[in-house]
């Protein structure tokens, strides 16, 4: 059951129009460039400076309690990062080239890199710098930049968005977790799809350009790689491309034939929740000081254990899970890598909502430092609208665990429900999916006592 | 007509040059706002603003370490911290801060009025190397250099003045210290009195025999260069004292050296003692406080002699060490002991005072 958002007509002008997202975009475009000048120059107070409460608390909180669980890939549609790369690319800022043509070398990205094994590296690595990249706007800045600099490198040597695609860390993740939301973009009528010899959703046309995502909107079957970015919804001259209102997670009721990269990406995201709830909000001072002390013997030893949970401790015990419910009822015909990714799709709503929850655990204590910061963004004693003397105040720090716990609860029980019907998709019986349903038990059990104890 | 592949016509172009606008504002204008805005807040202001981190030493300490002010210009130092509290004092300018909370911007107002070199210090234990947390203020004279000077170097400013008065290094001397002036060599001294107090002496009993100090030891200049211990010896081999007990002897020695301190300065030198002397030394002058249970102290010169922070109840040691000697080691610091130096946060009246509150350990107040 779904509705297409799109065919309101109100909305389908305000997406058919380049200007309201172009618009939004430039905007984002300013906060952004505020962000890496507080970060260069303004103070290095993290609390008083708007590189870092903007980016890591205001941005962070938007993005994972509302946008991606409820919108999915919507930022990635707005997000300023790839942008200067792209206009670049255009030689056009909003108005399309005709013919949708683009002034790239437009090499093509490796066909061994296309998947997400690069943005689960450089997720990693953000994180395993986190400590210092969350609290030092000097780095914040340092890295909103890299990221800018890479997109548009890449916006000039890759065809299309090839950043957005294979390589930006934050749109890896996004992508995972945008398959819960309740929206999706797909075509209304497969068959005018094959019917349409031209294809310019995705060659382009004189309306707008091929689809920048490198997508045949045709084929979509999940959310995971669309941007957003609505560019087909321009160039479809059969209107047959909408965005619908759909059943959250739509996407994850198929649970066959995912990728090994994914499902790593759901791993990695589970255990750098642990990993920053403990760090960043848990009780062990020594722990995160380590953390932050890079380039000491105990900065490699937690570098060591970080990247050991990362990439082979969770995935192990994940591993012997599905390897364990494999014993328990034998699928029909499945490869255990196979159905170690299928099974990964647990990991979704469960990793989804363990950072709603280590979200919430900071978000709604730090959000006040926003107004202060409003009004003197780079800590240099103005006070444009009268806020910058307003005190932190928590809201609401007593309630946040009446909300992390019921939103654990409901990604634990997801996931057990996605592990059971995984089970009936590959003929096992429905005791197969007992040991990830402790897995997924064992982490629900395990972020609870990080956040009540 | 149909436009080649890729080219604009004349309606699609009028929009891009708008958007191109909008972007200029946003990646030029925008920014240039910013910095513009700062400089006019800082010029109607009429004040300079210098932005001073404070970070744990390991993380580098004060950032910048090292400021250039010119004398008379109104400075406003706006100091954070993103660690641990710190503290900040720059005696030679009367800045004193005794609290940069993490997270918190703390705006001190100054004004310069003499050329020279003012040290500025951490005054909170805020790590292991909290000593280390140092840095220099630079002050030139506001007025422009003759024409006959110009491309004939820099002003130099005066050596480091605890008092900012633009003078040498504290001492009674002049520009070389006492302790050079007498040639006291500070890391060989190994001084062990052969006499010291039964007893605690008792002031009020020295005072009472007042008219018997002998010039030497009544007149501070000349009492500062001999040791409690020789003036007990000196007192002792006096004929004219040969009806006064020891005690008596060693109180009319504490007598002389507690009788010229103001209480307001004694109180100033304890609230520095308690500021940067007690983590290491304690708090009751043994030796036995937290932050030197490690440091290697006298050891490091003579593996003979004891590790740690010294111990000012040592009467042994204490008591046949001169005022200069103490001037020496509080001026320079124990080269490798991780005694820190503070004679460029110490005025000269400050480092005396706190001789003579370091003697009140052994001879009470």
């Amino acid at each position: 059951m779904r509705y297409a958002l799109s065919d309101i007509p109100f909305i389908k002008r305000l997406l058919r129009s380049r200007w309201p997202q172009w618009n939004l975009t430039a905007t984002l475009l300013l906060f952004f460039v505020l962000a890496i000048i507080a970060g260069l120059v303004g103070t290095p107070a993290g609390n008083r400076n708007f590189g870092i409460v903007f980016v890591w608390i205001v941005w962070w909180a938007l993005l994972i309690l509302l946008l991606v669980p409820f919108a999915g890939r919507l930022w990635c549609g707005v997000c300023p990062i790839p942008a200067p790369g792209e206009w670049l690319q255009r030689r056009a800022l909003v108005q399309p080239r005709p013919g949708g043509k683009l002034y790239t070398l437009g090499v093509k990205w490796p066909r061994a890199l296309r998947n997400i094994w690069l943005q689960n590296a450089g997720f990693l690595g953000v994180a395993l710098f986190s400590i210092i990249i969350l609290t030092t706007p000097s780095a914040t800045a340092l890295v909103l930049l890299g990221f800018v600099i890479v997109a548009v490198g890449a916006s000039l040597v890759f065809e299309r968005r090839t950043f957005c695609r294979y390589l930006c860390p934050v749109g890896g993740f996004i992508g995972l977790y945008s398959q819960v939301a309740p929206i999706e973009l797909r075509v209304k009528d497969a068959a005018v799809c094959a019917s349409h010899t031209d294809k310019t959703c995705y060659t382009g046309s004189d309306d707008g350009y091929g689809c920048p995502w490198l997508l045949f909107p045709g084929g979509l079957t999940n959310n995971t790689t669309c941007g957003l970015c609505t560019e087909c919804l321009k160039t479809c001259t059969r209107d047959n491309i909408a965005i619908f209102v759909r059943q959250p997670g739509a996407d994850l009721l198929k649970t066959t034939g995912r990728k090994l990269d994914e499902a790593y990406k759901g791993l990695i995201m589970l255990a750098c929740a642990f990993i920053y709830s403990a760090v960043l909000s848990g009780p062990w001072g020594a722990l995160k000081e380590t953390a932050a002390a890079v380039g000491t013997p105990g900065w490699f030893a937690y570098a060591g254990i970080f990247l050991a949970l990362n990439l082979a401790i969770l995935p192990g015990l994940f591993w012997l899970a599905v390897r364990s419910g494999r014993w328990i009822s034998k699928p029909a015909s499945t490869t255990m890598r196979a159905l170690f990714a299928d099974y990964a799709a647990v990991l979704i709503p469960l990793g989804l909502t363990a950072w709603v929850a280590f979200t919430l655990s900071f978000a709604l204590i730090n959000f006040s430092y926003a107004w202060p910061v409003l009004s003197d963004p780079l800590g240099w004693g103005w006070n444009l609208l009268g806020t910058a003397g307003l005190k932190w105040t928590p809201y609401i720090p007593g309630f946040v665990p009446a909300l992390q716990i019921p939103v654990l609860l409901i990604g634990l029980t997801a996931a057990i429900g996605l592990a059971l019907r995984t089970t009936r998709q590959h003929g096992q019986s429905p005791w197969a999916a007992a040991p990830v349903a402790a897995f997924c038990t064992a982490a629900t059990v395990g972020l609870l006592g990080l956040y009540l104890a | 007509m149909r436009l080649a592949r890729g080219n604009f016509d004349a309606m699609q172009r009028k929009p891009e040059i708008f958007a191109l606008g909008v972007i200029m504002l946003v990646l030029v204008a925008f920014p240039a706002s910013v910095f513009g805005y700062q400089a006019w807040r800082v010029a109607s202001a009429g004040v300079k603003v210098v932005e001073v981190v404070a970070r744990v030493p390991a993380a580098g300490g004060f950032s910048p370490a090292r400021l250039t002010l010119r004398a008379g210009e109104p400075v406003r130092l706006r100091i954070s911290s993103p660690d641990v509290v710190h503290g900040l004092t720059i005696p030679g300018l009367g800045v004193n801060v005794d609290e940069i909370y993490p997270g918190k911007v703390v705006e001190v107002d100054v004004t310069p009025d003499k050329p020279g070199r003012y040290a500025f210090a951490c005054t909170r234990w805020c790590g292991v190397d909290h000593w280390r947390m140092r840095g220099v203020i630079e002050v030139m004279a506001l007025t422009p250099r003759p024409p006959s000077l110009v491309g004939q170097g820099e002003i130099v400013p005066p050596p480091l003045a605890g008092a900012g008065a633009g003078g040498g290094i504290p001492s009674s001397g002049g520009e070389v210290p006492l302790y050079q002036q007498l040639g006291i060599e500070l890391d060989a001294m190994r001084h062990a009195a052969q006499a010291t107090p039964g007893a605690r002496p008792s002031i009020a009993a020295g005072a009472a025999l007042d008219a018997k100090l002998p010039p030497e030891l009544a007149d501070p200049a000349k009492r500062r260069a001999l040791a409690p211990a020789d003036a007990f010896r000196h007192l002792r081999a006096d004929p004219a004292n040969a009806a006064l007990s020891d005690d008596d002897v060693w109180s009319l020695v504490a007598w002389a050296w507690l009788k010229d301190v103001k209480p307001a300065a004694l109180a100033r030198a304890e609230a520095l003692y308690a500021r940067d002397c007690a983590a290491c030394h304690g708090p009751d002058g043994k030796g036995r406080g937290p932050a030197g249970v490690n440091l290697p102290g006298m050891s490091k010169m003579d593996p003979t002699m004891p590790t740690g922070p010294a111990n000012f109840t040592n009467a042994s040691a204490m008591l046949a060490a001169n005022d200069v000697l103490l001037q020496g080691k509080l001026l320079r610091g124990g080269m490798g002991t991780g005694m820190p130096e503070f004679g460029s946060l110490y005025t000269d009246a400050e480092q005396w005072a706190m001789i003579v509150y370091l003697r009140t350990f052994l001879f009470g107040k």
